[in-house]
């Protein structure tokens, strides 16, 4: 229990104190980095300690259970959190490198990570719906960094869309307490069953929508494109490999967890939207001039087969999309922060990712796609199958089209001349990480299988 | 910059004192009625930003020195508020318990209980006091390094 | 009562979406809040109940639930902050772009896609 609130705890003192200081100097930069460190790795054991002895929970105040607020940490919770605060550990450490250009990066970003872990380890809706806001309070803020009109326009935009967003979340947990009666998680899973079909459904989809929203589904994409070419490469890498996960997450426990009956209700409308969103997503990344841009649009694509794995549910669906949304949250993290290096080493790392993009082993985005493939082949139908295919084959190709304008150009290999040491090598580090997880899959395969079991075993 | 209005300056002058005291009576009242410690400190940012609007950045500033250290009351009083709900842990409770718990004896003064969540609200009412000061004074006064957040962007790209 | 408050949420609803489609940075931060107030007053309507305040609860009589009040007091503070953040944006805005038009910061997303255009032609040259 004391780990738990300690792990919460921290980001937030951090962040706290490095916003009142100049995050432009080193020192403090770097402070934000051992903070996002220190998170990690209290994260890192709060995990080990979830799987060997179940989830730890604690009530707030030490209230009943229905009355306080009740935090949780389970296998789904703090594989979302680790995969979160890692990409974050990256960029801040990318931008410390380089040097921040505001004297408040830092401290968001240390915010930002305390509003993921309290997101992601809570088990009550209102908690949710409170840190879901201050994590995207917080980018808000992040993505107008760097300050030139291209930022500002992504941030406005990227405001204003995900507010609409928040709103139908917050009239849904209304709806929720109206129809339930409860706002613990527990309550409302237990209480869901008995409610009217049509005001269930009426809040799924209500969810669905924030959530779709959030994550840039095909519906609801609109916005990505231009927030995530806009913005600066290291908060696109923050904005698509820590921020997205919070619509994974929130499709994964709300749709899994608490209407496992709408959910299984619209389970045809789920896949066809997101074989939409796959195809749609490959389609226009292969066409764009802009590395940014392909990036944005393959993001859009991706989350579709995260969407089509909770489509076809049941134990083997929920691995295969907590499996996929965690690798792509890295994927898009390593890529997002290579397009602004160059050098051989970098170019290496962005072969990687491209590789763990289109499923190519020895990548790790090989053990998604198996594990799609394999949902698909049990479950969805042939169809299903030849969009799958369809839409790896185009990400093959837009991945190699976009490492040879960026990587290739004018026989210079590496693209140009290598930028600074310490920065490739950040990069790289995270090029690693992810080699090294399809080389050795055996750990996050057994999380993810286990944070399935949190949905389907009957203890959300 | 207009000739600054003499009414405006008076009646923001006279509002400063009755604010306070209508939140802290919102802090006090607010455990037993509708009131809390945002509310107060969204009223207290309410006189500030006549002050904003009546004397401008430099005038406001002279005639309230502490707006200067907005930030930092802001910070000093999320680091309040975070002491006070997480100092349990050190009792081995959960975070957010209430000392004296339910139940137990606990100092008064007339209706108001002096216990931990007091803090909690008092913190939360310089945290809001000193973001909603820090906004006025960057719409006050964008050119100065102190309310800038991104002090170098000039439309570069 | 619970008419009103609907005819009140819709109204605002009505007119934050107009302004949100407005030329005018301003007017769409104008409508933004309004759809969030819409929200609250939607919340409040849905959940009106009448009785006793549950700090002082009598178990004859009915309790007004207080879950959906805290609710909204905490989505007004989250609309506070988001609102403070937004107009902080445009004023930036405002201040880097020196303007408050929509279509204008557009206008320099198509200077962007110029040298993207540039760069294409390089890449054909190259390859020819």
């Amino acid at each position: 229990m004391t780990l738990l609130a300690v792990t919460l705890l921290v980001p937030w003192a951090a962040g706290a104190l490095l916003v009142v200081l100049d995050g432009r100097r080193r020192v403090v930069a770097w402070l934000g980095v051992a903070a996002l460190a220190a998170t990690l790795v209290l994260l890192a054991v709060l995990t080990v300690r979830v799987v060997v002895s179940g989830p730890q929970q604690l009530v707030t105040g030490g209230w009943p259970p229905g009355i306080g607020i009740v935090l949780r940490a389970d296998a789904l919770g703090d594989a979302f959190a680790l995969v979160s605060v890692l990409v974050l550990l990256t960029a801040a450490a990318h931008e410390a490198v380089a040097g921040p250009r505001a004297r408040t990066f830092p401290g968001l970003l240390v915010l930002l990570a305390a509003g993921l872990t309290g997101l992601f380890l809570t088990a009550d809706l209102f908690n949710f719906y409170v840190f879901f806001e201050i994590s995207m309070t917080a980018s808000y803020a992040l993505t107008a960094y760097g300050g030139a009109t291209r930022q500002l326009r992504a941030a406005m935009v990227f405001a204003a869309v995900n507010l609409l967003g928040s709103i139908i979340f917050l009239m849904s947990v209304a709806g929720t307490y109206h129809i339930t009666g409860a706002l613990g998680m527990d309550d409302v899973a237990a209480r869901m069953p008995a409610v009217g079909a049509n005001a269930g459904l009426l809040v799924a989809v209500g969810f669905f929508v924030a959530f779709s929203v959030k994550l840039g589904l095909f519906p609801f994409h609109f916005w990505l494109p231009t927030v995530y070419a806009g913005s600066r490469p290291a908060v696109a890498a923050v904005l698509s490999g820590a921020v997205a996960n919070i619509g994974g997450y929130g499709l994964l426990r709300f749709g899994g967890g608490l209407f496992p009956q709408q959910l299984q209700l619209a389970a045809g409308a789920l896949v066809v939207l997101g074989a939409a969103s796959i195809v749609y997503g490959a389609v226009l990344a292969t066409s764009r001039g802009d590395t940014a841009e392909t990036l944005a649009y393959s993001a859009i694509g991706q989350v579709g087969y995260v969407l089509v794995a909770l489509g076809v549910g049941g134990p083997v669906g929920f691995t295969a999309a907590v499996l996929y949304t965690l690798v792509n949250a890295l994927n898009k993290g390593l890529l997002f922060l290579a397009t602004e290096l160059r050098g051989r080493l970098v170019a290496a790392a962005f072969v990687i990712g491209a590789l763990s993009v289109a499923g190519v082993p020895p990548a790790v985005g090989f053990l998604g796609k198996l594990e799609l493939f394999r949902t698909a082949v049990t479950d969805g139908g042939v169809v299903l199958v030849v969009l799958l295919v369809l839409g790896s084959a185009l990400s093959l190709l837009y991945m190699f089209q976009t490492y040879q304008r960026t990587f290739w150009r004018d026989r210079q290999p590496g693209g140009g001349p290598a930028t600074a040491l310490p920065g490739r090598l950040i990069v790289a580090a995270l090029g690693v990480v992810v080699l090294a997880l399809g080389l050795w899959p055996e750990p996050l395969l057994a999380l993810s299988e286990r944070a399935a079991d949190v949905l389907t075993g009957g203890h959300a | 910059m207009t000739r600054p209005d003499t009414v405006l300056r008076e009646v923001a002058r006279v509002l400063w004192g009755p604010s306070l005291v209508v939140a802290f009576g919102l802090i006090v009242k607010g455990y037993a009625e509708v009131g809390d410690g945002f509310a107060a400190g969204v009223v207290v940012a309410l006189v500030v930003g006549l002050f904003y609007v009546a004397l401008g950045a430099e005038g406001a500033e002279r005639a309230l020195p502490f707006l200067r250290f907005a930030p930092k009351l802001a910070v000093g009083g999320l680091v309040l508020s975070l002491i006070d709900g997480f100092f349990p842990l050190l009792l081995g409770e959960p975070p957010f318990t209430h000392h004296p718990g339910p139940g137990e004896h606990v100092v008064t003064i007339g209706a108001l209980e002096l216990f931990t969540p007091l803090l909690f609200d008092i913190g939360v009412f310089l945290l809001v006091l000193g973001v909603l000061t820090v906004l006025l004074h960057q719409l006050a006064d964008p050119d100065s390094e102190a309310g800038d957040p991104f002090p170098d962007g000039e439309g570069r790209r | 009562m619970t008419l009103a408050f609907a005819v009140a949420a819709a109204v605002l609803f009505g007119a934050g979406a107009y302004l949100l489609l407005d030329r005018d940075l301003l007017r769409v931060v104008g409508g933004i809040a309004l759809i969030s107030q819409a929200a609250a007053v939607t919340l409040i309507g849905v959940s009106l109940s009448r009785g006793r305040a549950p700090i002082d609860p009598d178990p004859s009589r009915p309790v007004s639930d207080p879950v959906p009040q805290a609710l909204v007091l905490t989505a007004l503070v989250i609309g506070l902050a988001t609102l403070a953040l937004l107009l902080a944006l445009v004023h930036r805005v405002v201040v880097v772009v020196r303007t408050a038009r929509r279509e204008e910061l557009a206008a320099q997303e198509a200077e962007h896609s110029e040298t993207l255009e540039t760069d294409q032609q390089r890449d054909r040259d190259e390859a020819a």
